[in-house]
């Protein structure tokens, strides 16, 4: 026996797939103005934002609209050492193998990448800059300049960091878009949006905008903390489904249940 | 899966922490205005300690005691004798104060103070060569012949029946005119108390006074 809810709990399983996208006003204009900075002669493009705003969404997204259309390449794990970071650009540019024992020269690099100024625009799409290096940043920002390699990079802005952020590329000529959590009106369309996508419009109904505030609350419209809290409230919805059905009714959502996975979270504390 | 059953325990821990508090709160917000006024009539009202705290006065804690000075108050007037006994009488809470006894208490303070006065007077100095002239003459009972100042006292009628002339001159009332009359019928200048005692009577015909100064002046004239 299986519940309908087992399906929806899985709509809000965190992951970065194009397919998952929703959407929402703000996001697509980011989206927006992210692909009108590709036509730009930018050299760097930063995409930045706390956790849980759709940074990585975003860039997959792109990534997936363009990859036909240009010379693009999307690296959305963090290639932290330098000798393999500059490898995989080399071998993402060149379309050659490199073997293991060999190793990518920088300064070859960037005599490769001048020679091909005017000819070709390659695009690296890079998730999580947050954890390369200052030396690998300084080298990025060098290839950049060779107006042949163009960088979309992301960058997660917590507490401490927001006014390093904004002071690190102040200084240079990039354009910079930032990322924020959604709000009330937002959220309530992703949630609903997500729901509908799939064919649950009974249960995107059932939901009211007092439930709508109550994830707010909690998880301030950070969207990897809304899909959280619904996953763990669509979890609980099949516990009952399948062992006391009774307790449970299709048209509204019980209040019960939405505090009892905030509770289960750590939103709210007992 | 989730383990529900712990959960809805929390849940149920958690509605209750809720509930106590909002019940709490709810209690503070009804019992709030009952405390307040309660607070606002303990301090307004003088509690009964306060209040017989404040009416123990010196005078009216009457002690028997030993010393000739009180013995003699005492004989002086029979009814301070009823407090023979060791005990302090304190006035009673409700604030009545009775005159006679107040009277009579002040009156054998009086008499004790009076009595005090006069020992002092009794003692006698050593003769002091520290001590001059005047002081010895207060000991001994001899004062020294003062000059005596005179204090003289002007007044200016002249600069008031000004004054009260221009007064006059300003607003036209009667009275001031009456006074003026009056004034100068004390002065001794009976011609001009006539005239103004006319003048007020002019103003205002009812007014007996003007005719009782000017009937007065007129007797003075005639005298002269």
């Amino acid at each position: 026996m299986k519940s309908k809810y087992s399906e929806i709990k899985n709509i809000f399983i965190d992951s970065v797939d194009s397919n998952n996208y929703v959407d929402l006003e703000s996001l697509s204009f980011n989206y927006q103005v992210l692909e009108e900075s590709l036509d730009k002669p930018l050299k760097m493009i930063l995409l930045f934002g706390r956790p849980g705003t759709g940074k990585s969404m975003t860039l997959n997204k792109l990534y997936v609209n363009h990859k036909d259309k240009r010379e693009i390449h999307y690296f959305d794990a963090p290639i932290l050492s330098e000798k393999e970071f500059l490898k995989s650009i080399y071998e993402a540019m060149s379309s050659q193998h490199i073997p293991q024992n060999m190793r990518v020269n920088f300064d070859g690099l960037l005599k490769y990448c001048q020679n091909l100024k005017g000819q070709r625009e390659v695009i690296f799409l890079l998730d999580e800059c947050q954890l390369y290096s200052e030396a690998l940043m300084e080298k990025i920002r060098l290839l950049s300049d060779t107006r042949v390699v163009k960088f979309v990079i992301t960058l997660h802005k917590t507490e401490n960091e927001d006014v390093i952020a904004k002071e690190h590329f102040k200084t240079r000529i990039w354009e910079v878009i930032e990322l924020k959590n959604a709000d009330e009106e937002e959220l309530e369309v992703y949630i609903q949006k997500k729901l509908v996508q799939r064919g649950f419009v009974e249960v995107s109904n059932a939901l009211s905008s007092r439930d709508i505030k109550f994830i707010h609350n909690c998880t301030k419209g950070n969207f990897r903390e809304t899909n959280k809290l619904l996953y763990t409230i669509f979890n609980i919805y099949e516990y009952y489904d399948l062992h006391r059905p009774e307790k449970i009714t299709s048209n509204k959502n019980s209040k019960k249940i939405l505090e009892m996975a905030a509770i289960k979270i750590g939103y709210i504390h007992d | 899966m989730i383990n529900t059953k712990e959960l809805e325990k929390r849940w149920y821990k958690y509605k209750a922490k809720n509930f106590i508090l909002i019940f709490a709160l709810i209690l503070i917000f009804i019992l709030l205005p009952y405390g307040i006024y309660y607070l606002y009539d303990y301090f307004d009202t003088p509690s009964p300690k306060q209040e017989v705290s404040k009416l123990i006065t010196p005078q009216e804690v009457v002690v028997e005691s030993s010393t000739p000075m009180v013995t003699e108050a005492t004989t002086a007037e029979p009814e301070v004798e009823e407090s023979k006994d060791n005990e302090v009488i304190l006035a009673p809470t409700i604030p009545i104060v009775d005159l006679d006894k107040e009277q009579r208490t002040t009156q054998a303070k009086k008499v004790v103070h009076r009595k005090q006065a006069e020992e002092k007077k009794l003692v006698k100095a050593k003769p002091s060569s520290s001590l001059t002239a005047q002081e010895l003459a207060v000991i001994n009972g001899n004062d020294l012949k003062r000059e005596k100042q005179k204090i003289s006292f002007q007044r200016s009628s002249s600069n008031y029946m000004d004054v009260m002339k221009t007064k006059f001159e300003q607003n036209k009332n009667p009275r001031e005119a009456l006074l003026l009359a009056k004034a100068y019928y004390k002065a001794g200048d009976y011609i001009n108390a006539e005239e103004w005692a006319l003048k007020a009577n002019s103003l205002d015909k009812n007014m007996d006074e003007s005719w009782f100064v000017f009937a007065k002046a007129k007797s003075q004239t005639w005298k002269t």
